[in-house]
């Protein structure tokens, strides 16, 4: 029987998960602690958590409930955006519990799976659970051979639903990705598995398909006859801090290339869904994917970059090499830019210019459209000589938000056009109440929304990317850039090739 | 911030272009024009709303004054904020004395945003027919708030009988979190119900549309018990196997409790929001509510109230000729309104 509450028409209503258990595994951890339990705090206190709701930590350490509770406490006060409520936390602490043991301990995991069926009777949770993975996926391995040893990933034994959440890094090349994707998929099946790139959660990000497909302005000219260029930024003027054992293996094309900007740039580029739905958008996004050209001489259309030491922000920072932990020999790049080309009759011939890279002057993350000059222009060569290519700016952040820059005539007696930019901000930055990227991707997680989570085939299409990049990279020694600039000159003059500039994000 | 002193409405619109252009911003995303009616003594409440509803809404903000209609002598006070005080909106607060009071939409209509929705809503007591104002005429959406009134559910039975299309009362946003915890409750639950009970005071407009709702929705018609406390207490489901399900408010913990037959009680988040937070819920969606209306259309015994059409076309009121009787003899030149 469906719920003769719910009305289709009534927006009003949240959408709430079923009686639901969410496990952390690595619930000690920096992501558990700065996103996941505070996203968990603010959902409660929305009041888009069900009525029954259980939060089972899982970690090696010798605690008790009340331990964790405490360290649960402080991340959830240090890291909740809405404000505190007692009574709330204290509602969601009875039923947060702690299961110590480590991920070889066969009886741990047998008490976790007893704790879980144990809430069909405690708190009416019929078997629902999504486990939620943030551990290295060295441990992947043992922790899910142990939850299907123990039967906890089994929809049908356990008499719910059981999904699993996983984050980034989806693998190291197309190989271990695909390793990887058969051993969550074994354990759980291909439709419970939950890949996070929190970067699908923002709203700026989501909106481009509002901008894009609710609009009839824009898709006329979406394609290779108006536009000249794309151009994609992840800039961030932070450097690698603590992460240098992680960083020092991967670098940034592995690190955000292969997830977050391939997956804007399919946002960009895709055609237009069948439906707004998981499976149509999804057909899209792989479509856009599998027509991405490599370039084929890859040192002339790409760039590497690591950072020397500089000044960033008023500050006096260390180079790559100079980092705690970081060998002095690396080769890992801290800045990539690739110019590569989509395979199909809408953007043939067009260049996606992408970029990102660590101690960078400032953090922003931008999608520009470059639209080509006009074909002819009646003014004096002298009168348009500022006039530069119309541009549609997608900021996602900071100061999420849309920039149109167009030329104008320069107000006075004599015709001078020059370009100016209308900056439009709605969104995420206008109001607090907007929801931070976990708290959406944890609650479509619990209500089995898929729409904003990649799948293993755009995974796969993504390494299919990377790997011949890193194949022709291996070995290679980055071009130095320093800390403040906007990367190497290289990156400059392999757009200068092509007679087109880096827009100044 | 300008402050403008017996002034004209066109003064109003060059000093509010002059504060956009000074305030730097020229472009912003405006996605609506609020005119908020307001009684004098609740301007600051009603400030106070707009400002957490702007935040979420970016929009022009018109905040309407009405004093004393049978002043000699009209009067326009008005105040210019662009991203001040009020929040990341243009605001204009303006105080209409007089006569000017009655034609307030002659300021406010050269100052609505072109060609965006607009949003009137009564901090006081609605016009009996949204008609006689012509502010409810220039609305895409009104939004009126029953509790207003002295006679909040009698209020709400003269909304129903007026109503159209783009039409809500506050009180309907305040059972939001019942309804939602209403509609939570029932996605674990399979059987059907035999009755509902609603416990809440007598003059309760919000209980009056929860249980238009569920007898919308679940075809019972809920039977009423008037409770002790000034706000609505409790919804007593009795469900077809015979079980009991009941959500009862804790008055002052800002909690309910879920009370189901065979199974633990929760206790689940339940508190009153500020009207600020109301007022958005409203300004999220611009088009004409159907479950409102369905809901509005059970409670009060109407019907189909969805489907009427018919935009409001104005009719010439005058409040003060009850209190001034020789205005009324005074002889009219042609149509036009004294």
């Amino acid at each position: 029987m469906t719920n003769p509450l719910r009305d289709p028409q009534d927006r009003r209503l949240p959408r709430i998960p079923e009686p639901c258990a969410l496990v952390i595994f690595g619930v000690t951890g920096d992501l558990a602690r700065k996103k996941l339990i505070p996203a968990v705090y603010d959902l409660a206190n929305r009041g888009l958590l069900p009525p029954s709701f259980a939060v089972l930590g899982f970690a090696r350490r010798d605690w008790g409930d009340g331990d964790f509770e405490d360290l649960a406490r402080k991340a959830a006060q240090n890291g909740a955006r809405t404000t505190w409520r007692e009574e709330v936390w204290s509602r969601l602490a009875g039923n947060i519990k702690f299961v110590p043991g480590s991920f070889e301990d066969d009886a741990a995991f047998d008490h976790l799976a007893q704790t879980l069926d144990d809430l069909h009777d405690d708190a009416g949770i019929p078997g629902n659970a999504a486990f939620y993975l943030s551990i290295p996926p060295s441990a992947f391995p043992v922790v899910l051979k142990q939850l299907e040893r123990t039967g906890m990933s089994d929809n049908a034994k356990s008499g719910g639903w059981r999904r699993v959440v996983v984050e980034k890094p989806f693998g190291y090349d197309l190989a271990s990705a695909r390793q990887l994707n058969d051993l969550v998929d074994d354990a759980f099946t291909a439709q419970d598995v939950f890949r996070i790139d929190h970067y699908l959660g923002k709203e700026t990000v989501q909106n481009i398909m509002a901008l894009r497909f609710a609009n009839n302005l824009f898709e006329p000219v979406w394609n290779s006859n108006y536009v000249d260029s794309v151009q994609i930024t992840m800039a961030e003027d932070v450097g690698i801090g603590t992460r240098a054992g992680f960083y020092d293996t991967v670098g940034t094309a592995r690190d955000v290339l292969q997830n977050h900007l391939l997956q804007l740039l399919a946002l960009v580029a895709m055609e237009e869904p069948t439906a707004f739905d998981a499976d149509a958008i999804r057909t899209e996004k792989l479509k856009v994917l599998n027509a991405i050209k490599v370039p084929t001489d890859v040192f002339t259309q790409t760039v590497r970059g690591q950072y020397l030491t500089g000044w960033v922000a008023g500050e006096r920072v260390p180079g790559y090499l100079e980092e705690k932990n970081v060998p002095a020999e690396s080769k890992t790049e801290t800045y990539v830019a690739v110019r590569l080309g989509i395979q199909n009759r809408r953007w043939a011939g067009v260049p996606f210019y992408i970029r990102a890279g660590k101690r960078l002057p400032r953090r922003v993350t931008e999608l520009a459209v470059l639209f080509k000059k006009a074909p002819h222009l009646p003014f004096n060569d002298a009168d348009v000589e500022m006039l530069g290519n119309n541009q549609l700016v997608i900021r996602v952040q900071p100061d999420e938000g849309v920039m149109l820059k167009f030329g104008s005539k320069v107000p006075g007696t004599q015709m001078e056009v020059r370009d100016i930019a209308m900056d439009f901000q709605y969104g995420e930055a206008f109001t607090d109440a907007s929801p931070e990227a976990y708290e959406r991707l944890i609650l479509d997680v619990l209500i089995g929304d898929k729409t904003l989570f990649p799948d293993s085939a755009e995974v796969n299409a993504s390494w299919n990317v990377i790997d011949p990049l890193e194949e022709a990279w291996s070995g290679s020694t980055p071009e130095p850039y320093r800390a403040g600039e906007w990367g190497p000159r290289a990156a400059d003059e392999m757009l200068a090739r092509e007679g087109r500039a880096w827009r100044r994000a | 911030m300008i402050g403008l002193w017996d002034t004209t409405g066109i003064e109003v619109v060059k000093a509010l272009a002059n504060e956009r252009r000074s305030a730097g911003g020229l472009t912003s995303g405006l996605a609506l024009t609020l005119i908020a009616v307001v009684d004098e003594r609740q301007v600051r409440e009603a400030e106070a709303a707009a400002t957490i509803a702007a935040s979420a809404h970016p929009c022009r903000l018109l905040i309407i004054v009405r004093a004393d209609v049978t002043q000699q002598r009209s009067r326009l006070d008005a105040e210019i904020v662009v991203g001040g005080r009020l929040g990341p909106c243009e605001a204009v607060v303006m105080r209409m004395q007089g006569r000017l009071a009655l034609h307030a939409e002659s300021v406010v209509m050269p100052l609505l945003a072109p060609d965006v929705p607009v949003v009137t809503w009564w901090q006081c007591s609605p016009p009996e027919r949204i008609a006689y104002d012509p502010l409810g005429v220039v609305a895409d959406r009104r939004i009126t708030d029953s509790a207003q009134s002295d006679d909040p559910v009698m209020a709400l039975r003269v909304r129903s009988d007026d109503y159209v299309p783009g039409d809500t009362d506050l009180a309907w946003s305040r059972i939001t979190p019942w309804r939602t915890l209403l509609a939570g409750a029932f996605d674990a639950n399979r059987v059907g119900v035999k009755a509902a009970t609603i416990v809440a005071p007598e003059l309760d407009p919000t209980a009056l549309l929860l249980g238009g709702w569920l007898e919308a929705r679940l075809g019972v018609h809920p039977s009423r018990v008037t409770g002790t406390g000034k706000i609505m207490e409790a919804v007593n489901l009795e469900l077809a196997d015979g079980t009991a399900m009941n959500l009862v408010r804790d008055l002052n913990a800002g909690v309910a409790t879920l009370q189901r037959t065979g199974q633990p009680d929760r206790i689940l988040p339940l508190s009153r929001r500020p009207l600020g937070d109301e007022l958005a819920e409203e300004l999220r969606r611009l088009d004409p509510d159907q479950p409102y209306a369905s809901a509005l259309a059970a409670g009060t015994g109407k019907r189909r109230l969805g489907e009427r059409t018919a935009p409001r076309v104005h009719i010439w009121k005058d409040p003060a000729l009850a209190e001034r009787p020789e205005a009324a003899a005074a002889p009219l030149q042609g149509s036009v309104a004294p």
